[in-house]
């Protein structure tokens, strides 16, 4: 016969202290690897939520440019929604015969002469013509090539497309 | 985690050390609240930038020759390319779409063959309809660069 299970049971120690110097080793690996992955740019190169990015096999994200988002709803420029888009197209009131949008081409100039002040006063900044374009992949390439077409008149020629390093 | 100090009254005749355990839940709890931090603002993603000039402003020519030929791919919405030479040397191809995608492999081929009779050709154009979707100039972009180190986009 086995032992009984109404058997006492010996008294648990009570000063139970946990053992946590294997727990500080995990969590400096933790810290080291998400800092190694954090970005120190200037630039966070970060989608807004629900974009998509289209996917590519390229090189790093390391540019400084002015940057432009196009959702489903509308394109922001720097984070500030400047045109209104519906399902990734522009209204027809905000395009120009020549194919770029009124709005766009607005926030675009401002931005330019954003730059062009700084440096004016400032000879170390030099006036670039870098444009970040962040669309998502669903997007018509007319919208892209409206968006383009804005960023070319305002003197921003070198496009930068963003995109999901593939493998 | 423990260790040993000298307690510094060494003449006194009370031993010379003192063994001590260094309080770690302090620097567990920075170390929680600085991973949660981190985890919380750190994008996942990886991304990466595809160069795209446009024709004619985009990017300078690296030699003041111009180029024997020209190519200019024209992306259909019906996942057809036709591939358009011009300069000392005229084609125009059509490629058609395989099982209802482009095909890029065949696209890729191409564009490696003529890359391999005229050296010089260093750019091509890309002129895609206005509703071919992003994702797919992306792909196509992608598929030349592999034999064409520019690719500008053209078109307006």
């Amino acid at each position: 016969m086995g032992k009984s299970f109404l058997k006492k049971r010996p008294a648990l120690n009570e000063e139970m202290s946990l053992q946590i110097t294997s727990m500080a080793d995990i969590f400096i690996i933790v810290l080291v690897f998400l800092l190694k992955g954090y970005s120190t740019g200037a630039i966070s190169v970060a989608p807004s939520a629900g974009l998509s990015l289209p996917k590519a096999v390229t090189q790093d994200a390391s540019v400084e440019a002015l940057k432009v988002e196009i959702t489903e709803t509308g394109v922001q420029v720097e984070g500030q929604h400047v045109a209104k888009l519906e399902q990734f197209r522009f209204e027809k009131a905000d395009l120009q015969s020549s194919g770029t949008s009124t709005t766009l081409g607005q926030a675009i100039s401002r931005q330019r002469e954003k730059q062009l002040l700084i440096a004016k006063s400032n000879t170390d900044v030099k006036v670039d013509s870098k444009i970040l374009i962040l669309a998502d992949q669903r997007a018509p390439y007319s919208t892209i090539k409206t968006v383009l077409a804005s960023a070319a008149v305002n003197g921003y020629t070198d496009f930068k497309l963003a995109v999901v390093k593939g493998d | 985690m423990s260790g040993a100090v000298d307690s510094g009254q060494g003449g006194k005749g009370k031993g010379g050390s003192q063994d001590f355990d260094l309080n770690l839940a302090p620097i567990i709890d920075s170390f929680t609240v600085l991973i949660a931090f981190m985890l919380v603002s750190a994008s996942f993603l990886s991304i990466g930038i595809l160069d795209a000039g446009i024709s004619a402003a985009g990017v300078a020519p690296k030699s003041d020759a111009p180029p024997s030929v020209n190519l200019t791919v024209e992306v259909a919405s019906d996942h057809h390319f036709t591939l358009k030479l011009s300069g000392k040397s005229t084609a125009n191809v059509k490629l058609a779409g395989k099982e209802g995608k482009y095909d890029l492999e065949g696209l890729t081929e191409k564009v490696g063959g003529y890359r391999k009779q005229w050296t010089d050709l260093n750019a091509v154009t890309l002129v895609s309809e206005e509703a071919v979707q992003y994702k797919d100039v992306v792909q196509v972009m992608e598929a030349l660069r592999k034999n064409v180190p520019v690719v500008l986009l053209g078109g307006f």
